[in-house]
């Protein structure tokens, strides 16, 4: 067995690290666990973008989802409080849903075996980044006589701002439209309903700050009549 | 040397600890990281076939003026529409527990029939 | 004149759309905002909305003439149009000879819609103006102008209206405003009532108008007036429309037992010429809306509503609309004698039988109504006798004198409401009296309008009217000549017989002497002796109305019976006054037409004198009636033989005035007691208008009620047991199964969304071999086409030797046996051969699959047999799988 190439070894360390992040992700019984195994799931595949000559990509992985929505989450769960952790979460699922699941398991296990060793040998390889037959370097110099222009290399912030701004201008616009949606829709949800909060007594002055939110759940549990009974 | 189906296999294996965690898990933060595990599969994925197909002269564009980035700018795509994801559904996470004072999946069956 | 024309084009005279938009936008304003903007701004808008409407109608009507003498005058000249053609509307196409017709949004102004279209706006703004004041009290001020500014919109779409469809449309307007109106201070049961009546009376009336616009359209091939008149021929269409038996014909076991000659007679085919028919259909759209025998019933409830808009719509416009119509389509309706024979004879005894029922009625208003019906039936007399012109000149003369009568009617109720807080009582005629001194200007021009409608001369009324009866007397309408195959399979047209025109005649003096009496005693009763308001007490309503209540006419006895305020004469109270000078102008300008408007159409006076411009009218609507004169004979004026005809009805008017002033005046009502005791039962008979409303509520209205009833119970059990409660059964099993997947949490969904994704995975994994075969019969060519897949790749064998044929797959010029894309072969088959092909497919996973079809020629006798489907064989095992 020959020796394994510097690939291999980069590949394989990330691909552990993205795997372990992601089974902690989902085994760990403390949320914040999980938000440290997402973190972890992200940066190992962040370094995958890398391998992959994506490293805008890899960038922007790391600066939205571990500077953004992992944060966003450990907010949440800090907002939360004690209540954010389930213990009895992982003993009751139901007998279904692991079956399911672990049908899905199989069959992707499976599938992923039968599409790529089936004995026809027709297993892709990525074309080289350096020059010679295949190379990604021979569709530059394709473009170049074409166009006159140089193209900027595969993945690169340059490549990536003129597909945002040239070629994908209008779906970019229309995703920035979306974005400012969700935060307005994420604050009118999270904030709830005016006039739903505690009731203060007449002369409490106005500027107090917001209740906590166990406050304003009490109050919204008594607006909503009866909660159901909860499963001891 | 690393091929394509080694990034497909490790996708596939993330996509499914997600869906995995998705379908066991009734803690709705934990469910919605395992939603972002999945949307992160999917991610590499594509990223791993761009990679595959960048030297396709036939996807560039004609008169295009760049290689082919298609499945870069559709995993770019999908990471804003995941930040949004994540903002909503915590948001509702929010507005779920102020109404139950919980957070599990099981107790937020009011569409039950 | 000239810069008029400029703007307005007599083909896009768009100043129609201010005329029609004026009161549509008063309607809107005062509908929506009217509540916001108070009494003012209301009044304000409606009365601004009507009269510009009649501002811009006048000058479009100076400009009609203008245009009628650019075209030049008599028998053969054009007629004057100014049409504007807001939009199309539809097109409608058909088949056979029912090319295609187009309907458009068309308004025309020419000489007969231009009079009413003046009428309308002219006499609507009176009346509005009059409303203004009279209405002023009222709570919804600003609903009943927008109703009433809607009525006029959809009265001159109804009248400016150049199609079949679009005068349907402003037909239909006008009966919901109507309904509406009748109905405006619905919080009384009675009023709501009678608005209903009014209404479902109108749809029986819809229903004929719109079986002849059908057939206008299947026979004439138009439905515009303009194309109506060049198609009219085909309604005399040889073929004829079976009107007997109805369907195919008798089945024999009906009839079969009869003897021959009955059933002969019974099942005889029967033919009409569909001009009959559709005229027929017509008159009864014009029976309903002009309230006509069998349908008049509705207009003396209409009465409910609130006086101006009796006076606008149930006396002065809507309801002479069906007399619009029979002009409208003259050259329609005088193709089949027997269909003006109707309507002459139905006008005639409307006129009539309205007249006896208005003798006797005790409410002013009711009085006025009945009148009106008579007055309705006087103006079908005349288009029916042919005489177009009169007719149509009866409904301008009437919407004078009438609307002038009603308002005065309304002026002598506002003032008696005063009085009496009661609305029956205060339109009781035995409650008022001597109205004269307190009110002089209602009674002039109240007298003044009862003189005209009496049939005195020189006031309008009897230019109008007896020029209807002198035509009926002579006039006959000439029947085309059948010839040919439709002589023997028809027949000629029916013709009236000879003694139906003078008949009608004495019908008309007889209902002429009523009219005049019965004016006269309203106006006697009314202006004359002393008030009796005084002894009515407050709240003061007539004992049994409609339970029969003895004889007497007068209802003085009943005062000193049941009012308990007997005796008390002069109770505190104020006395009855004039109405206010908005409510008297419009009367003073009505009864000034009332006077003066025969001259416009003096016939009479007119040939004697040799003076045409009497006869203005007649020259003006010429053009109108060109198309249906060469049908109605008229035989040539004679002056002593004309008079002669004349006189009849001047005796009919001194006779019914004189009477009433000799009953009513000098005898203070003595005589008509007496008669009323000496007949009792006839008496009453009248009283409850010969029970017409009882009968019909006995047979039409009965039948529909248990028709009704039946339908209760089919709807009870049947729909509702059987169909509703079963099937809901069946559909709440079902659900209850599926309820059971319904658990509400979003991981049993997400769940079997991966059972189904993983279904739909193995069904891509897996390749499909299928094929679809089309075949060209004359060569014997079958294609065999195999269906895509993701990525399929395929290899054949189309010479039934078991092995897969080598083919040239990847384009290098040799045949080699790897899998390519040609994913259709052809096969050539002689007929009865039938031939095995297998197909073999490999999908983007590399996985196989192959099937055999067999494709077969039928035998060569059956040219364009059915393609065959493709038999599966049994499936091989997958090579290498």
């Amino acid at each position: 067995m020959s020796m394994p190439t510097i690939q291999q070894v980069y590949f394989s360390i990330c691909a552990a690290l993205a795997v372990a992040g992601a089974v902690i992700t989902v085994l760990a019984r403390n949320p914040i666990r999980g938000a440290m195994g997402l973190l972890l799931a992200i940066g190992g595949m962040a370094a995958l973008f890398l391998s992959l000559s994506a490293e805008f990509l890899a960038a922007v992985q790391l600066l939205v989802y571990a500077g953004a929505v992992v944060v966003l989450f450990l907010f949440v769960i800090m907002l939360l409080g004690p209540d954010a952790h389930t213990p009895r979460d992982k003993s009751v699922a139901a007998p279904r849903l692991v079956a399911a699941a672990g049908a899905l398991l199989v069959a992707s296990g499976g599938i992923a075996t039968i599409l790529f060793w089936n004995g026809t040998g027709r297993v892709p390889a990525f074309p080289p980044l350096v020059p010679g037959p295949g190379s990604v370097l021979n569709v530059e110099a394709a473009i170049e006589r074409a166009s006159g222009v140089t193209p900027a290399k595969l993945g690169t912030i340059e490549a990536m701002a003129n597909e945002v701004y040239v070629a994908g201008l209008v779906p970019f616009e229309i995703a920035s439209a979306l974005l400012l949606v969700a935060v307005v829709g994420a604050v009118a949800v999270a904030r709830g309903r005016q006039g739903e909060g505690p009731r203060r007594p007449a002369g409490e002055k106005s500027g107090s700050p917001p209740a906590p939110i166990g406050a304003m759940a009490s109050a919204a549990d008594a607006a909503a009549g009866p909660a159901p009974a909860r499963r001891a | 040397m690393i091929h394509i189906q080694h990034y497909l296999v490790l996708g596939a294996t993330l996509f499914t600890i997600g869906a995995f965690g998705f379908l066991t898990r009734r803690n709705v933060l934990v469910a919605l990281m395992s939603i972002e595990l999945m949307l992160n599969a999917v991610n590499l994925t594509l990223v791993a076939f761009n990679r595959l197909h960048a030297g396709n002269l036939a996807l560039v564009a004609p008169g295009g003026r760049n290689l082919h980035h298609g499945g870069q700018m559709f995993a770019f795509f999908i990471i804003a529409v995941a930040a949004a994801e994540a903002a909503v559904g915590l948001a509702i996470v929010l507005a779920l527990y102020r109404l139950r004072r919980s957070v599990r999946t099981d107790e937020a069956d009011q569409l039950r029939g | 004149m000239h810069t008029l024309f400029a703007i307005f084009p007599a083909q896009q005279f768009a100043l129609i759309a201010a005329i029609l938009g004026l009161p549509l936008l008063g309607a809107f304003v005062n509908g929506v905002f009217g509540k916001r903007l108070g009494r003012d701004a209301v009044r304000l808008m409606a009365l601004a909305a009507l009269f510009g409407s009649f501002a811009c109608s006048l000058v479009a009507f100076f400009m009609l003439r203008e245009r009628a003498h650019e075209l030049g005058h008599g028998e053969l000249a054009p007629n004057p149009r100014l049409v504007w053609t807001a939009w199309h509307w539809l097109a409608l196409s058909g088949r056979d000879a029912l090319g295609s017709v187009n309907v458009d949004v068309s308004f025309a102004i020419d000489p007969l819609s231009g009079v009413m279209m003046l009428v309308v706006t002219g006499v609507g703004s009176l009346i509005h103006l009059y409303a203004a004041s009279y209405m002023w009290d009222d709570p919804s001020f600003h609903r009943f102008f927008c109703y009433l500014n809607l009525f006029v919109f959809s009265m001159l779409v109804l009248i400016l209206g150049d199609s079949m469809p679009l005068l349907f449309v402003g037909w239909e307007g006008v009966g919901l405003c109507s309904y509406l109106l009748i109905g405006f201070w619905f919080t009384e049961e009675k009023n709501a009532a009678a608005g209903k009546k009014a209404f479902i009376a109108n749809r029986v009336g819809d229903f004929g108008l719109l079986v002849g616009m059908a057939m206008l359209l299947y026979y004439t091939g138009a439905l515009d007036f303009e194309g109506i008149r060049r198609g009219a021929g085909g309604l005399l269409d040889p073929r004829g429309v079976q009107v007997w038996p109805l369907g195919a014909g008798f089945p024999s076991w009906l009839v079969g037992w009869l003897p021959d000659g009955i059933e002969k007679g019974l099942t005889a085919q029967r033919l009409a010429f569909p001009a009959t028919l559709c005229g027929l259909a017509l008159f009864l759209g014009c029976a309903g809306k002009s309230a006509q025998i069998p349908l008049y019933v509705w207009l003396p409830d209409a009465m409910a509503g609130p006086t101006p808009v009796s006076a606008l719509i149930h006396a002065a416009t809507m309801v002479t609309a069906g007399v619009y119509l029979v002009c409208r389509l003259n050259f329609v309706f005088v193709l089949s004698p027997a269909v003006m024979a109707t309507v002459a004879t139905v006008g005639a005894l409307t006129a009539l039988f309205a007249a006896t029922i208005g003798l006797v009625q005790h409410d002013l208003k009711k009085v006025l109504a009945y009148s009106t019906v008579s007055q309705l039936g006087y103006m079908f007399l005349g288009v029916g006798s042919g005489a177009f012109t009169d007719g149509f000149f009866h409904v301008f003369t009437h919407a004078f004198f009438k609307a002038c009568l009603f308002l005065g009617a309304g002026s002598v109720i506002h003032a008696v409401h005063a009085r009496i807080h009661d609305t029956d009582a205060s339109q009781d005629m035995r409650n008022m009296g001597g109205l004269r001194k307190y009110m002089p200007l209602t009674h002039a021009t109240y007298l003044a309008s009862c003189v005209a409608i009496a049939g005195v001369p020189p006031f309008a009324g009897f230019f109008s009217k007896d020029e209807i009866l002198a035509k009926a007397f002579e006039t006959k309408i000439k029947a085309h000549a059948i010839a040919g195959a439709a002589a023997e399979r028809i027949g000629p047209l029916w013709t009236p017989p000879d003694w139906l025109g003078p008949l009608l005649y004495f019908v008309g003096i007889a209902g002429a002497t009523m009219t005049a009496f019965y004016m006269f005693r309203t106006y006697f009763l009314t202006f004359w002796g002393d008030f009796k308001g005084w002894k009515v007490t407050p709240g003061w309503k007539e004992p049994g109305h409609d339970e029969h209540h003895g004889h007497d006419d007068h209802g003085h006895d009943h005062h000193e019976a049941f009012a308990p305020g007997t005796g008390r004469d002069h109770l505190e109270g104020p006395e009855p006054h004039e109405s206010p000078s908005p409510m008297t102008i419009p009367l003073v300008i009505l009864a000034a037409f009332a006077v003066g408007a025969g001259f416009l159409n003096a016939t009479i006076l007119g040939e004697t004198l040799h003076a045409p411009e009497l006869m203005t009218m007649e020259h003006w609507l010429a053009p109108v009636f060109a198309p249906s004169k060469g049908d109605v004979v008229v035989p040539a004026f004679d002056a002593s033989h004309a008079w002669m005809l004349a006189i009849p009805g001047l005796i009919a008017a001194a006779v019914g005035i004189g009477f009433a002033y000799f009953a009513y005046v000098v005898k203070g009502g003595e005589p008509t007691r007496n008669i009323a005791a000496r007949a009792p039962k006839l008496h009453q008979l009248m009283l409850d208008k010969w029970r017409v409303d009882e009968l019909y509520d006995a047979t039409v209205i009965g039948a529909v009620d248990e028709l009704a009833n039946t339908a209760v119970v089919a709807d009870k059990w049947v729909v509702d047991g059987v169909l509703a409660k079963a099937s809901a059964a069946f559909v709440g099993l079902f659900g209850a199964g599926l309820r059971l997947f319904q658990t509400g949490k979003v991981q049993t969904y997400a769940a079997a969304m991966v059972v189904g994704t993983l279904a739909l995975t193995v069904f891509f994994y897996l390749p499909h071999p299928d094929a679809s075969i089309t075949s060209d019969p004359a060569t014997g060519t079958f294609r065999v086409q195999a269906g895509p897949g993701l990525g399929y790749r395929y290899r054949w064998d189309a010479d039934g030797d078991g092995k897969l044929d080598e083919f040239d797959s990847d384009g290098d010029g040799k045949p080699d046996d790897k899998f390519g894309p040609r994913d259709a072969i052809e096969v050539k088959l002689e007929p009865n051969q039938s031939k095995q092909v297998t197909l073999a497919v490999e999908n983007a996973f590399g996985r196989h699959d192959t099937r055999t079809i067999t494709v077969a020629r039928p035998a060569q006798e059956q040219p364009g047999a059915p393609v065959l489907m493709p038999r599966p064989a049994p499936r091989p095992p997958p090579p290498g799988g």
